[in-house]
């Protein structure tokens, strides 16, 4: 697979790295998680027949998973320098030692 | 350590200079600023080194000092065992903990209707019948209890079919069968506590036991059970050796024989 079909890839300082790292992952958990919490309370855990369900909320609840996909899939693009780029192209073997 | 920023960079001015797109930018922005109102990755780079730190204080690992290839066997299943039985034993540990709540180690007349049931008796149905998730909490106590007890023998086979108690690891052998008896002890003590007719039985077999070895068998039956019959005396010593003695016996000398691990290596098949 060739650089430009794997999309773009920034490399940043490592501390930066880090940030971007700690707080997007956060943030993907949180807005997953909520996103399936609001999901649950929309249908009331799926039991809620059709004309029961709060549209809004639920809604809300698939636009906060698909922003946490969106956040964490974002920041997979930055990396440190002298980070592999995917698991076969670093200096480790991939059959486990 | 401290908590004081050393990290100098200028993470604005390198955004700005950097050939980034505004989503980029804008998304880098962000983490920045929250980075440095939050400070979460500097709290995670604290525990970084200190986990760092307290791992050089530790005694270095067989494997360590002699630099070997340590990457497939430990995946062997029967060099699991020992950490299989490690996990039963904190399983029963923790749903032990949460069944202590409620049950009650009394053989007074109990509540349940059947004739001669006892409050141990009654508190062992109530959880199993009225209490959320009992049934699943003692389910999973007398399983791990019955995993450990397999799990502990089948390592003490496989430790003796490897030839793994040989030098230098003789006192871990002796520690590891000591181990297992006080498993099977706290495997009795626990199973007598319902106070049902298994129970009730086991313990008389106990005391028999007790009273067949020679010279000391009265004293023997007189300290583990209270007396020569069964009664609320023995009941209450099995729960105190099951929920407060053994624990603290059991976990210390666990400690012990995963530190010897540990410090001497698993032995490496031949």
């Amino acid at each position: 697979m060739s650089d430009e079909s794997r999309g773009r890839d920034v490399v940043v300082p490592e501390r930066l790295y880090k940030s971007v790292t700690v707080f997007s992952t956060l943030f993907a958990v949180v807005a997953v998680v909520g996103g399936f919490i609001a999901l649950d309370v929309a249908t009331n855990a799926g039991r809620a027949a059709a004309a029961d369900v709060n549209v809004l909320v639920a809604v809300l609840g698939v636009l906060l998973i698909a922003a946490g996909g969106l956040v964490y899939a974002f920041a997979s693009r930055f990396r440190a320098s002298g980070m592999a780029k995917d698991k076969d192209s670093g200096d480790e073997t991939p059959d486990n030692g | 350590m401290s908590i004081e920023r050393k990290d100098d960079h200028d993470h604005d001015a390198w955004i700005q200079e950097k050939d980034l797109t505004p989503v980029e930018q804008s998304f880098l922005t962000v983490l920045v600023w929250l980075d440095k109102r939050l400070r979460l990755v500097d709290y995670l780079e604290l525990l970084e080194t200190l986990y760092y730190r307290v791992n050089l204080q530790m005694p270095k690992s067989h494997t360590e000092q002699y630099n070997l290839d340590n990457k497939f066997w430990y995946w062997y299943p029967l060099y699991s065992l020992g950490f299989f039985s490690t996990v039963a034993y904190i399983v029963a540990a923790i749903s032990g903990a949460l069944l202590g709540f409620y049950y009650s180690p009394s053989a007074a007349a109990g509540s349940v209707d059947i004739e001669g049931a006892t409050v141990a008796y009654s508190t062992v149905a109530a959880i199993m019948t009225d209490l959320n998730f009992g049934f699943f909490l003692r389910s999973l106590h007398r399983w791990a209890a019955q995993v450990m007890t397999a799990a502990v023998f089948l390592h003490m086979l496989r430790v003796y079919f490897t030839g793994a108690y040989k030098e230098p690891r003789e006192v871990n052998w002796i520690i590891g069968i000591i181990l297992l008896s006080l498993t099977m002890v706290f495997g009795y003590t626990g199973y007598l506590l319902p106070w049902d007719q298994l129970a009730y039985w086991a313990g008389q077999i106990g005391v028999e036991m007790s009273l067949s070895i020679p010279l000391i068998g009265e004293w023997v039956a007189q300290l583990m059970f209270g007396g020569f019959s069964l009664g609320q005396a023995t009941l209450q010593r099995m729960y105190i050796l099951h929920v407060f003695l053994l624990p603290f016996i059991v976990t210390t000398v666990i400690a012990i024989h995963l530190a010897l691990v540990w410090m001497q290596g698993i032995a490496e098949p031949h």
